[in-house]
This record gives C-alpha cells, structure tokens and sequence, in this order.
C-alpha cells in the first residue's frame, strides 16, 4: 500500500490549517448572514487500486492516493463587482500533478443583470464552465463518480482542460423557449516540467507550452422541461521546444473538441450523458516533418438511481476510440509494426457505484469499474507498454468526503 | 371492513396533507415586487439575479436540503428537485461563479432574518401569521 510521503502530509496539514482556519471565520459569520464574505471548503480521502496499469501507481498496490482539499472565497466588493479565489491541494497518483496549487482566482464583473438576461465577464484564472463536470471536476462531492468517465474527462489532459488564465464573458437569458447560457472564453495555461511528463512521458526533456485555449459554449433548459441540452467547442494550440539532448523534436499540435450534452432529471433518478470528437494535429514532433491529424471519439452515459433517501446507485457505461477509422486499434497497432497491442487504441468501462450521505455534508462514494482497453491510460503521445500489460483490467475506489 | 378502508382512507389523506406542504414565497416588506414567474423565481435562486428593480440587493434564504418545507418549495414553487438546486449552489460555490444562499435552521429563524434582512427573499409554510412579511405570488 502507498502511504503520502511525509512532504504531502506537510503540505495538507497547511491546507488543513486554513480550511480550519476558514471555518472559523465561517463560524464567526453566522451571526452576520449577509456578510459581503463567504468561505467554504471541502476534505477528501480515499482509497483506490488499478492493478495492472499505470492509471495511479506502477506496483498494483492499494494507493491512498486520492486526496481532494479544498478552501474558496468569494469577496462581493461591490453590487456589480466580486473576487473569487480558490486554493486546492489534489493528490492523484500519476494521475495527474500532486500538489497545492491555485486553482482560481478572477475578477467577475456583473455588466447587466435583470430578471430577462445577465451579462458576466471574468478576468484572472478561471474554471472550464464549458463541459457538464469541468468546472468542479476536483469537488468529489459535486460529480457522480470518483473517476470521471476518461472518454471526456482525460485525466492526463486534466490540468490543461481544468481552467484558463485569460477573460471570460457568460450571458444568460430567459426566452419563450426557455433558458439560454452562452459561455465564451480565451486564455491559456502554464505547463510545468511535470505536467509536461504526464502529457508526453518521461522521455520529453523540453519545454511545452500551451498557445492559447478558445472554447464556447451554449446550454439550454427547455421551459417546463426536465431536460438540458448543450453544445462546446475547443480549439487549441500547443507547441514543444526540444532540450539539447532530447528524444522528441521541435513540434506543434492542435487540439479541437466538438461536444454534445444532456442531463435529464427526474425526481428519484438522474441521466447525464456527453459525446466528444476530438481532432489531434501533430506536426514534426515525434521527427522533422512528420505529420498526423487524427480524430478520437468517445461518449458516455451515466444514470442514477435514489435506491432510499440517503443512498444513490450509479451505473454508468463510457467509451473511447482514439481514431474514429480505426475503431479496434488494428490499423494503429499494424502502423507500429504490432509493436503497440491494438487495445491501445479504444477504452471501453463499466461502472458500479453507491453514495451514502451520513449527513448534508458528509459522503462515503465507492465504485468498481470494468475496463477493456487502455487507450485513455498515460501517455497520451507514447503507449506506456511496460505497465499497461492487460487488455481487461479493473478498478475499484472509495472516498470519504466533507464540505462546508 | 369498511371501518378499515375509511381509517385508511384518513390516514392516506393526513399523509398526503403532511408529504405535500403549501408554501408561501416571501420578501422584506421593501422588496418592490408583488407577484414573480417560475423562471424568475428559478433566476432568484440560482443566484444569477442579484439586485430588485430598485437596485437593492437580493438576500436569499434556504432552509436545509432535507427540510421538508424546502423540499416542498422546491418542487411546488420552483418546479425543481432538491438536488437540482444542491448542485446549482455546488456549482457556483465551488467554482466561484457566485455565492450560496444562506441557509438557517428553521421556518422560524426565516421569519425573522426575511422581515429584518433588506432585499431578503424566503419561503414559509401557509399560514395567516404575515406580519412583517410581504407574500409575493408566482405565477407561471
């Protein structure tokens, strides 16, 4: 079993100081209820396993590593002008980059707000208000699963797809059809040497860069309707500048992503369900004048059901094929000389799990996952055969999780 | 045996009398309004509308997830399920899209913070004690 080394323990306990520190002032403030200031938190641990696999760790043991904290402040410095900020501490395994980090911090500017439409911009470091989960997708209480469906919610791509620094604008009507939100934003993200490493393996010495993130977005809630429906688009570019002694080259790739949501809700049962294709340009790169321009699909559906008052079961079905003309990954092993075991281009799972709130505010999630191919396993550039050994692998997790 | 099927009958009805709760929306006594529709209810407490017509800013009030008479406001005044609204607040408290309602521990503390608090918008159950309250109508 993998024990948090003794730095992340240093770490958390800072973390845990300020959101204690943060539920004292929520605690000082119950007595002033339209305090300008509002804090909230959240702690999570759990336990998870993926034998076989590099999704947390490489020895197939029972891994900690899952670890959510969390601490938020929302300053209304005037009617039409707020701060925002929150500070998080995520420990994923080589799921993602371990750490304390800054996951937002902007200012939202309230251009128009009356009871037909609202016009909001934001400036700093914002969330990814596009998808139905991207913006909370590190407050395990707020999705329906420990791991997010990988099809959509690549966790490899998880720090570049989480957030942008830039501006943002979100407009909201209510129309005879019903309610119409268009999200708009440009920005970027700084890729660190380790997140550059969980994008394109160990291997890359280089610098990578993200040019800059366009994406948009419309949802609607049809009126006197269950029933929402939304459309994103994504555009971006990224470039790789090579070390001195490196195994890729100079390249650039483009990423773009067409997706499609819905969300139906029924009083004691809930379906979301999100399609993604995804186009990925790579130029040079991998050698001076190579060239592929590839389209990924994938989808998922997730139900559930309200088994008694406190408890939720969850069956949900995610699938992925990393090129849309090659859908069982023979032509892409073949092109490798069958080096590559053609399971590596699909991922499709199955997943099991129950929720039990003890209170408002206290959760127990766990959940198995049946998976055949291993598509969405680390690195997305280079097929990590030593550890992803099986076509067939499973994965079970459990969390505990606290907000306030 | 047709005692049995009236006791029934009556207890089916004081059932029903206690699962379905009337509520009454209600405003500080300044709030200029005096009737909303669904959707602007619905704008209100998702928290995208902040301010009244006069400018004042809107305060909004809860009770907790699993009170019965929040349950019942939910879905008679806002045509939505608690948990509809739980991730609507989780949403913007978590990714800083706004502020949560502030959510107090009885009808009777919602009373009292709604007629005292200015912009204060909230939910009773049916009842001809209103002092200090103004009942605004929602309409479809």
């Amino acid at each position: 079993m993998n024990y948090p080394s003794l730095k992340s323990f240093v770490l958390r306990s800072k973390l845990c100081l300020l959101l204690l520190l943060g539920c004292s002032l929520q605690l000082q403030a119950e007595g002033l209820k339209t305090d300008k200031v509002q804090w909230h938190g959240f702690i999570s641990q759990g336990l998870i396993q993926a034998p076989e696999t590099n999704f947390v760790n490489l020895d197939d043991s029972i891994s900690a590593e899952l670890t959510d904290l969390g601490v938020n402040m929302s300053w209304a410095l005037s009617d039409n002008l707020r701060l925002a900020g929150q500070v998080v501490y995520l420990d994923g395994g080589r799921r993602y980059v371990k750490g304390t980090r800054l996951d937002y911090l902007f200012l939202d500017w309230t251009l128009h707000s009356d009871f037909d439409w609202q016009l909001d911009m934001f400036v700093g470091r914002f969330k990814n208000q596009h998808w139905l989960y991207s913006a909370t997708r590190d407050v395990p209480f707020t999705r329906n699963a420990i791991v997010l469906p990988q099809s959509v919610y690549f966790d490899s791509f998880r720090d570049i797809a989480v957030g942008s620094d830039g501006l943002a604008f979100k407009v909201t009507r209510n129309t005879a059809m019903g309610e119409i939100e268009l999200n708009w934003s440009w920005g970027s993200t700084n890729l660190g040497k380790e997140q550059s490493q969980i994008l394109l393996s160990t291997l890359a010495q280089g610098d990578a860069e993200q040019e800059y993130v366009h994406q948009a977005s419309v949802f609607w809630r049809p009126e006197q309707s269950a029933w929402q429906l939304g459309l994103s688009l994504l555009d971006s570019d990224f470039s790789y500048e090579k070390a001195d002694l490196d195994y890729y080259d100079d390249g650039a790739m483009t990423v773009q992503r067409v997706m499609l949501n819905g969300r139906y809700a029924a009083e004691y049962w809930e379906l979301s369900s999100e399609w993604v294709q995804e186009r990925l340009d790579i130029s040079d790169f991998y050698a001076p004048g190579f060239k592929r321009n590839s389209f990924s699909q994938g989808w998922y559906v997730q139900g559930r059901y309200n088994l008694l008052p406190r408890t939720w079961a969850l069956l949900s079905l995610d699938m992925f094929d990393l090129d849309k003309d090659d859908r069982s990954g023979r032509k892409f092993s073949a092109s490798t000389g069958g080096l590559v075991p053609a399971y590596f281009g699909y991922q499709d799972e199955l997943t099991f799990g129950l929720t039990y709130d003890f209170k408002d505010n206290l959760r127990l999630t766990m959940e198995h996952h049946w998976v055949k191919g291993t598509a969405r396993l680390a690195y997305p550039v280079m097929p990590d055969l030593q550890h992803n050994k099986s076509e067939y692998w499973q994965m079970w997790a459990m969390q505990l999780m606290y907000w306030f | 045996m047709k005692d049995v099927k009236t006791k029934l009958v009556i207890a089916g009805s004081v059932l029903w009398a206690c699962s379905a709760l009337a509520t009454e929306v209600v405003t500080h006594p300044a709030v200029p309004m005096d009737q909303l529709t669904v959707t602007q209810l619905r704008g209100i407490y998702s928290m995208r509308q902040q301010n009244w017509p006069d400018g004042t800013a809107v305060r909004v009030f809860v009770l907790p997830a699993k009170n019965q008479l929040h349950q019942a406001f939910a879905k008679e005044k806002l045509q939505m399920f608690p948990y509809q609204l739980d991730r609507i607040w989780q949403k913007i408290t978590y990714s800083g899209l706004g502020a949560a309602p502030v959510v107090l521990s009885s009808e009777q503390q919602m009373r009292e913070m709604v007629a005292t608090t200015e912009g204060a918008i909230g939910y009773i159950e049916n009842s001809d004690e209103l002092s200090k309250l103004k009942v605004i109508r929602v309409t479809q």
